[in-house]
């Protein structure tokens, strides 16, 4: 069944991101280049390195010291971390850095997932644009437990990361 | 392959290997799956249980029979609870969800096929006589 704005709305709300921007797009498949898995690949390690300008949002998410570092060096992935399209490829989307955004696996990728499929088949598909790089719902923002990994703290780390790399 | 030889092979890979399930947890799971009309385990998953029970790498995690908590991160679903939301969906009709990645989901069903699924639609993007190898796809995939 089509959703009008207000019914996305509240099923995002049910499932539990009251305040994730929506955005209607009208799917029709693109052919998609053979070499995308690896275009892919490299474009998620690029956004990745590219989160030393997402500093509050990562503080947010209460990330370990090692996790932190890992994440900003391109090292690793922390668990229940994913990166998603705005606009998936099949779709139109382009592999290119707007087009991605980072949120935690569980709950939030996945419930995005369901969302979607539960849309499959309409002519027009309410799709997940978060406003920032990382969308973490308002209601974590509520800080951290102190520490190491407070937002001054991994604001200098990153800072110096940033420096390291010529990028201020 | 075994399943102890998938493990190993999924380890050498960096994969996290969560604490085996107890026989009655997965007998729990099954009835559950069944109640719901979803796909029992096939023997491959109640043997894999036997020796771990949810796997994660990167993105991509197969579902243990039940919910893994680890530390302060939100814990891992079951499978029957992952089934559970997809209820009534027609594109799963018989089919159990046991995995995800960012880009695929991953299903199996009651005949010993397992599935690639498009995770915007579940449209089926490929099918699997071997098991391990989809499990393989949906680990790997997700690997960063």
């Amino acid at each position: 069944m089509q959703m009008n704005e207000s019914v996305a709305e509240k099923r995002i709300a049910d499932l539990g991101m009251d305040d994730l921007p929506l955005v209607q797009i009208r799917p029709v498949s693109q052919p998609v280049p053979s070499d995308w898995f690896r275009k892919y690949h490299d474009l998620v390690h690029e956004f990745v390195q590219s989160l030393t300008d997402s500093i509050q949002e990562l503080a947010f998410m209460n990330l370990p010291q090692d996790d932190f570092m890992d994440l900003i060096m391109g090292r690793r992935m922390p668990e229940n971390l994913s990166v998603r399209f705005r606009t998936p490829l099949v779709w139109g989307g382009k592999l290119e850095l707007d087009n991605l955004f980072m949120c935690m696996t569980f709950p939030h990728s996945h419930n995005m997932d369901r969302f979607i499929i539960e849309q499959s088949g309409n002519d027009a598909i309410w799709m997940p644009n978060p406003a920032k790089k990382i969308y973490l719902p308002a209601h974590m923002m509520n800080g951290g437990d102190g520490g190491n990994a407070t937002s001054d703290r991994l604001s200098q780390i990153a800072a110096q990361i940033a420096a390291s790399r010529g990028m201020e | 392959m075994n399943s102890n030889e998938f493990l190993s092979l999924m380890k050498s890979h960096g994969a996290t290997v969560y604490p085996a399930t107890a026989a009655r947890d997965i007998t729990l799971a099954n009835n559950a799956l069944q109640t719901r009309r979803c796909a029992m385990f096939p023997a491959i998953f109640t043997d894999l249980y036997k020796s771990a029970s949810a796997i994660n790498l990167g993105n991509g995690y197969i579902f243990g029979p039940v919910e893994c908590v680890r530390g302060t991160r939100f814990p891992i679903p079951s499978v029957v609870e992952i089934n559970l939301e997809m209820v009534g969906n027609n594109a799963l009709h018989g089919k159990t969800i046991f995995g995800r990645n960012d880009l695929f989901w991953f299903a199996f069903d009651a005949f010993g096929t397992f599935y690639m699924l498009d995770n915007l639609n579940l449209r089926i993007l490929r099918k699997y006589d071997d098991p391990y190898r989809a499990m393989s796809d949906c680990l790997i995939a997700g690997k960063f």
